[in-house]
């Protein structure tokens, strides 16, 4: 209990601190409104958002403001997806792929309005729900993190890795490993972190720092989308709402078991390393439709099949700052793209990390998804104009937001030849449906897995059985067999074969 | 019928598919191999490295890439044998097998053109907001319709003078003086514009000078002036300008 109180106080102090500083509202409200925009525009994706805003913001403004763009944007992007996915069947964002099954049957019965204002609903209590968890969750979690050495730190980033390789895989799972490991591969480009010595640098003095992380997001990111999204295609025809967006109590009452269940599914799949909000969206819908009543609607125009996608992705946004500010491994690629916010500010994620950044942290997604709240019920009708932007117009424009924001992070031309190098990478990856998120956790996580395997090879002079006989390594290392293991046909046929029994 | 149509083309997808996966696999083995090589420069055995000499394997610079890419290699095989079993390999020849598409292979080759010509032609040279007009414009009027002549266009109006900027200011960037290559993207971005009005009266059109004029701007000035960034090529032509009329003209207004 007095774990509890001493938290809320924490939060309360820093809560306070930032609503009664002037200079977060300007940083807030536009943040938000351009997530939502972001969100909103399919072909643009909440990763980008917060990437782009990272190359702006990431080591222009102090810290705790740039935090305040960066997590305004992530909550206003996941939410703003909603937007397209309801009114257009075309998802904005990934994560709101699954919001489209019912929410587009539901505005064409002429509901679009009711869809809205509960999505928004769903999404400013699954965001709540997800900051909780990271409130409650982060300091235990630090605790136990506080007996992690160099082994453990080393399969877990291995974990991250893999997980975010096997569960980001839409065609064969050895593609998302393939794409993991070309961003480990990636991040060994440069002076080696113990010895120094030069690793496939070619001789450009350049590349002896090794690859820039925004440069790298940006081209991951932006680039594919730009080349894809530069096509002529019919949007197809806005539905007009009618009725009022804001929802009455007695509906949200109604479906605030739904929104509870869909929060916490959505915090869970997000505190897994690597896994993202589409996943979290996806997995709570599945959930939903075996769980829920109304079950056999779903897909059909159902409110609680909405909710079940909503309110999860927002949620998960809480869940993957929490693997994010413990161990340094991010929960998901918007996540990765606020990592690399944190590493540009030379701040490092994990056990040592600064208290006060986690309250922080915790007091603007509070804030900012109350500002997502407020837009979302008062201003729809805004986001729902933009929905009319074709992305001929303003892909264009992304390509020079990005060329500006890789240029000024590093300040030199470099980094925008390594961004069209990985975004030309990116692009054949997609094309051959290699997941994008792998690659990016590879790069960022790479520094890490090299760093601490190898300190732990160097403590033990070459003893390997540090990453078996310590009790958490062991853990660690049995779960990165087993999700090998469990692709591998032999042991499928076997499992298939147990369960036919 | 309708169910048997859209399995058909699932399976037709999956059958391209494959028939890429098999020539990624393949330039993933080459990959992997190259790279191991490569990996074989760090020394690993017992040799002096970065100053340290007998140091062990487990010291090694190599040790995680070699680790990287031997999966890489192992990976690349099963990749192969899956597309091969998948009948990848014998499809992998055929411009059907592969999804051949030639007016998307012209949208691809253009935007690639068009995006090399900026990142490493224009920006290195010329003036960001002009270099940046050309290319939002290019991007705007090539692409919108989806229209291949205007697409060869666009990529015509944009590797001329990126042509001229790279090989008249080769190897280094010469962000200074003179400014012929600003004149020549400017000369590009003007002529595009007209020849966009002559061609399409829509609203697109009409707006796209807006977006190509201000967003360069506004971002460039935002980055220079608000964020005190460094911005490509300070002694563009307009740049230049902008910058001395914001130290000489304007800042003494509120310094005073």
């Amino acid at each position: 209990m007095e774990f509890f109180l001493s938290q809320l106080q924490g939060f309360g102090g820093a809560f306070a601190a930032l609503v009664t500083d002037p200079i977060t509202y300007p940083y807030i409200i536009i943040s938000v409104f351009l997530g939502i925009v972001f969100g909103a525009l399919p072909g643009l994706t909440a990763t980008l958002a917060v990437t782009i805003l990272t190359g702006f913001f990431g080591n222009k403004i102090p810290l705790d403001y740039a935090l305040i763009a960066l997590l305004g944007a992530y909550v206003g992007a996941i939410y703003g997806g909603s937007y397209p996915s309801i009114l257009l069947n075309i998802p904005g964002t990934a994560a709101s792929a699954a919001t489209a099954m019912d929410g587009h049957p539901l505005a064409k019965q002429g509901r679009g309005a009711e869809a809205l204002g509960l999505t928004t609903t769903g999404s400013f209590i699954g965001t709540l729900i997800g900051t909780a968890a990271l409130l409650v969750f982060v300091w235990a979690l630090l605790l136990i993190s506080q007996s992690i050495a160099s082994p453990e730190k080393a399969l877990l980033a291995l974990f991250g890795i893999l997980l975010s390789g096997t569960l980001m895989s839409e065609d064969l799972v050895v593609k998302g490993w393939i794409a993991g490991l070309a961003g480990l591969a990636m991040a060994m480009v440069g002076l080696d972190p113990l010895l120094s010595e030069p690793r496939y640098t070619f001789g450009w003095s350049y590349l002896l720092s090794g690859f820039q992380v925004v440069p790298v997001l940006m081209g991951a990111f932006a680039i594919p989308q730009i080349i894809d999204g530069l096509r002529q295609i019919d949007a197809g025809k806005v539905i007009a709402l009618k009725g009022r967006i804001l929802p009455n109590l007695a509906a949200i009452r109604r479906h605030m078991p739904t929104i509870a269940r869909s929060g916490v599914i959505g915090t869970g799949v997000g505190a897994l390393p690597g896994v993202g909000e589409d996943v979290a969206g996806w997995v709570s819908y599945g959930v939903g439709k075996s769980a829920s009543h109304d079950g056999k609607n779903f897909g059909k125009g159902s409110i609680e099949g909405l909710l079940s996608s909503e309110t999860a992705n927002n949620a998960c946004i809480g869940g993957a700052l929490i693997p994010l500010l413990v161990l340094g491994i991010p929960g998901s690629p918007p996540a990765a793209a606020l990592m690399g916010a944190f590493k540009i500010n030379n701040i490092i994620p994990g056990p040592t990390i600064d208290p006060s950044i986690i309250l922080r942290v915790c007091a603007i997604m509070v804030l900012a998804s109350l500002t997502m709240f407020i837009m979302g019920l008062f201003t729809a009708r805004v986001f729902i104009q933009i929905l009319r932007l074709p992305q001929t117009v303003f892909l264009p424009v992304v390509l020079i937001l990005t060329t500006i924001g890789s240029f000024s992070v590093g300040g030199g031309i470099n980094d925008l030849y390594l961004m069209l190098g990985v975004g030309a990478l990116a692009y054949f990856m997609n094309l051959m449906r290699y997941p994008i998120a792998p690659l990016v956790i590879g790069v960022i996580l790479g520094g890490l897995f090299d760093e601490t395997f190898r300190r732990s090879l160097l403590l033990s002079d070459g003893d390997l059985s540090g990453f078996f006989t310590r009790p958490t390594a062991a853990v660690l290392l049995a779960l990165n067999v087993a999700l090998i293991a469990g692709q591998l046909p032999v042991v499928r046929r076997t499992f298939a074969k147990l369960r036919n029994r | 019928m309708g169910i048997e149509k859209l399995q058909a083309e699932l399976d037709k997808d999956l059958e391209m598919l494959r028939a890429r996966d098999f020539w990624g696999a393949l330039a993933l083995i080459w990959c992997a191999v190259f790279f191991l090589w490569r990996t074989s420069f760090i020394p690993f055995l017992g040799e002096n490295r970065a100053g340290v000499s007998g140091a062990e394997w487990y010291n090694s610079a190599a040790i995680v890439p070699f680790g990287i890419w031997f999966a890489m290699l192992l990976l690349g095989l099963v990749l192969l044998r899956i597309a091969i079993k998948a009948g990848g390999a014998k499809r992998a020849f055929s411009a059907v097998g592969l999804g051949w598409d030639r007016q998307e292979a012209i949208r691809i080759g253009s935007i690639a053109v068009i995006m090399g010509m900026f990142i490493f032609a224009l920006v290195p040279r010329v003036d960001f907001i002009l270099a940046s007009g050309l290319v939002i414009t290019a991007l705007i009027y090539g692409f919108h319709a989806g229209r291949v002549e205007r697409m060869l266009q666009s990529t015509v109006a944009v590797i001329l003078p990126g042509i001229y900027a790279l090989f008249m200011h080769f190897p280094q960037a010469e962000w200074n003086k003179p400014h012929d290559d600003d004149w020549l993207v400017m000369a590009a971005w003007v002529l595009l514009t007209l020849w966009m009005f002559a061609h399409d009266r829509s609203r697109i059109a009409r707006a796209t000078p807006w977006v190509a004029v201000l967003t360069p701007l506004i971002l460039v000035t935002a980055m220079a002036f608000g964020f005190r960034q460094n911005v490509p090529n300070r002694g563009g032509l307009l740049f230049s300008k902008i910058e001395y009329h914001y130290y000489v003209t304007l800042r003494p207004l509120w310094r005073n």
